[in-house]
């Protein structure tokens, strides 16, 4: 285990009756790192994350969390760790500031719940009744009961799953926040902006294995898919003149002729040598795309399937 | 502590912000209270109020125990209400005691206004052992909450929960003599009473209404309680479920059985010995 390890896990497996949802997975967590753990449903990810947090035992390999066993010394655990589980609730007839105050004496240490509800701008429903709390609102609460114990290490288990897309940037620009105060954050889930966007590395979770672990541009990198490059010209050009531009794999001449698609394994090189071409042909520039092959290509590439199978 | 004191102010707080607690805790009890005293002619007869105070206070303790404690754990695990509190460091003992606390205290002004009103209305005496009389409730209330919390600790979902609660509500309800007097069931039907655990809820009440008795006058009863208590809590912890996904065993429900034992083996022992838990009552003389 690495000196900044928060989190260290080796040969990780977990089986239910004849099913094995984790089998046998490696890794490290760093202190301040944001750690995406990327899968589609069934991919193991929930249940890796749920052994960590003390919540399941494990059925073999080794698992450090801030140097305690999840499974032999949970409550020590729980009370250094914040959680926010998917599909969770609360007593309907809880006030928001009532479930914060609540949550904060189960710890050795908590902040206080006005300081939590402004942060998490909940100020003003802090006496409302968790039954008319909105979907965003809830999930806010259920960050702030997550950060009650001013904990270091956050586990974010899919927390935007089911919201819609102006709460999941809420949501995000949250997590953000988090990592900017350095605290190590877990975060699962199936989106691909979300890891992509929040994630310092992230781990491709497939069938209960890592099929590929990296910063996202590592993976990317790492992907055989090609990038596209999209070139508008103000005239129109000839197919049958394109040279032949270093690493292009593929040249094409769509719609009226004045844009050129083209596809390269390396972009950047490419790119130059067509910008070169198109200078010296004193043909005018309108608009250039460059589109990289995402999490979602690299995902396909790797196990054969979407990610929201 | 501050957990504990946290968890028995936020369970009062909520219980009272839900109309079907005021409803079922105390309107309906009440409602039955005025029925029963009309029925058994209570304004005519005080001693016939005891009678009526012991069954109407009976079925608060069932209904508080059985669906109180036992059907909120099971609605809280369905809910996934549990499953939030179990990331952090607690451990299901001060939940517990927590549902124990709260409905002790919910269910105390309910003895206290059925008591005022009996003797209000109906002049029926003050109990002369009320000390007595409220102690042995607490633990009579603590023991069914305790088989409640067991019930609900066994069932894997709400629907079976609500049928494991029903097989114990309704014979504890009318063998008991919380509702149809035991005193008027024939002599088999009275040995089967003297296995329910609610008959000696009832007769150990009307013991300390109608002939004074101490709070230790048949320490059977209450010793059988108190085990019922101690077992039904220490059964409730080992057993509890944070998640609906934590399916138990089907042999687990050999629990509620344990829990029930000191009541089975008091049954034997009365039916052994020839002896009678149901006292010649009002209807008795």
């Amino acid at each position: 285990m690495n000196s900044d390890a928060i989190i260290a896990v080796q040969g990780l497996r977990k089986s239910y009756a004849d099913v094995e949802a984790v089998r046998g997975i490696d890794f490290e967590v760093h202190a301040g790192e944001a750690f995406g753990i990327l899968g589609p449903n069934g991919a193991g990810k929930t249940t890796t994350v749920e052994i960590l947090e003390g919540l399941r035992p494990r059925s073999g390999g080794d698992a450090r969390v801030l140097g305690f066993d999840p499974e032999r010394q949970k409550q020590q655990l729980k009370d250094r760790i914040g959680v926010c589980l998917q599909a969770t609730n609360l007593p309907a007839k809880i006030r928001a500031q009532e479930a914060i105050d609540l949550f904060g004496t189960f710890y050795s240490r908590s902040i206080s719940s006005e300081k939590l509800l402004k942060r998490l701008q909940l100020w003003e429903k802090r006496n409302a009744f968790y039954e008319t709390l909105s979907g965003g609102q809830k999930q806010r609460l259920a960050i702030a009961l997550a950060l009650v114990n001013d904990p270091q290490l956050l586990f974010l288990d899919e927390p935007t799953t089911g919201l819609d897309p102006q709460i999941r940037l809420e949501i995000h620009g949250l997590i953000e926040e988090l990592k900017a105060e350095k605290r190590t954050v877990v975060l699962t889930t199936h989106y691909i902006e979300e890891a992509e966007r929040l994630c310092n590395r992230v781990a491709i979770m497939d069938e209960g294995k890592i099929v590929a672990m990296g910063s996202p541009r590592e993976l990317q990198q790492k992907s055989q898919e090609q990038s596209r490059i999209q070139i508008i010209c103000a005239q129109p050009l000839i197919a049958s003149q394109l040279p032949q531009w270093p690493d292009a794999v593929q040249a094409t001449v769509d719609g009226d002729g004045r844009s050129l698609t083209v596809y390269s394994t390396r972009p950047a090189r490419t790119l130059f040598e067509i910008m070169r071409w198109l200078d010296q042909q004193g043909l005018q520039l309108e608009d250039v795309h460059l589109k990289r092959p995402t999490l979602e290509d690299v995902f396909v590439e790797l196990t054969g399937k979407k990610l929201r199978e | 502590m501050k957990t504990y004191l946290a968890l028995i102010a936020i369970d009062l707080k909520l219980a009272t912000r839900l109309r079907a607690v005021l409803f079922f805790q105390y309107i309906f009890p009440l409602i039955i209270f005025f029925v029963f005293a009309l029925a058994f002619r209570a304004q005519r007869d005080p001693n016939q109020m005891t009678t009526v105070l012991t069954m109407s206070i009976s079925l608060g303790v069932l209904g508080n125990g059985l669906f109180g404690a036992g059907m909120r754990t099971l609605q809280e695990r369905e809910m996934n209400i549990l499953r939030r509190y179990k990331v952090t460091p607690i451990t299901p003992v001060p939940l517990l005691v927590a549902s124990m606390v709260t409905g002790w205290v919910i269910f105390l002004p309910y003895i206290i206004l059925v008591i005022s009103l009996a003797h209000f209305l109906y002049h029926m005496p003050w109990p002369t052992r009320l000390g007595s009389l409220v102690v042995f409730i607490s633990i009579g209330l603590i023991a069914f909450r305790a088989i409640g919390l067991v019930i609900a600790s066994v069932a894997n979902t709400m629907q079976e929960g609500t049928i494991l609660v029903q097989l114990f509500y309704f014979p504890m309800l009318f063998l008991s003599g919380a509702t149809v007097p035991a005193e008027i069931f024939p002599r088999m039907l009275q040995i089967v009473s003297n296995f329910i655990p609610a008959t000696y809820l009832v007769f150990g009440m009307r013991g300390i209404m109608l002939r004074k008795e101490s709070l230790f006058h048949d320490w059977k009863w209450l010793g059988a309680l108190l085990i019922t208590a101690a077992v039904g809590l220490t059964v409730g912890t080992k057993l509890f479920r944070w998640e609906k996904e934590e399916k138990i065993r089907k042999s687990a429900k050999l629990w509620i059985v344990a829990v029930l034992l000191p009541f089975v083996l008091l049954g034997a022992y009365q039916a052994y010995t020839g002896q009678n838990v149901i006292k010649p009552g009002i209807f008795g003389r």
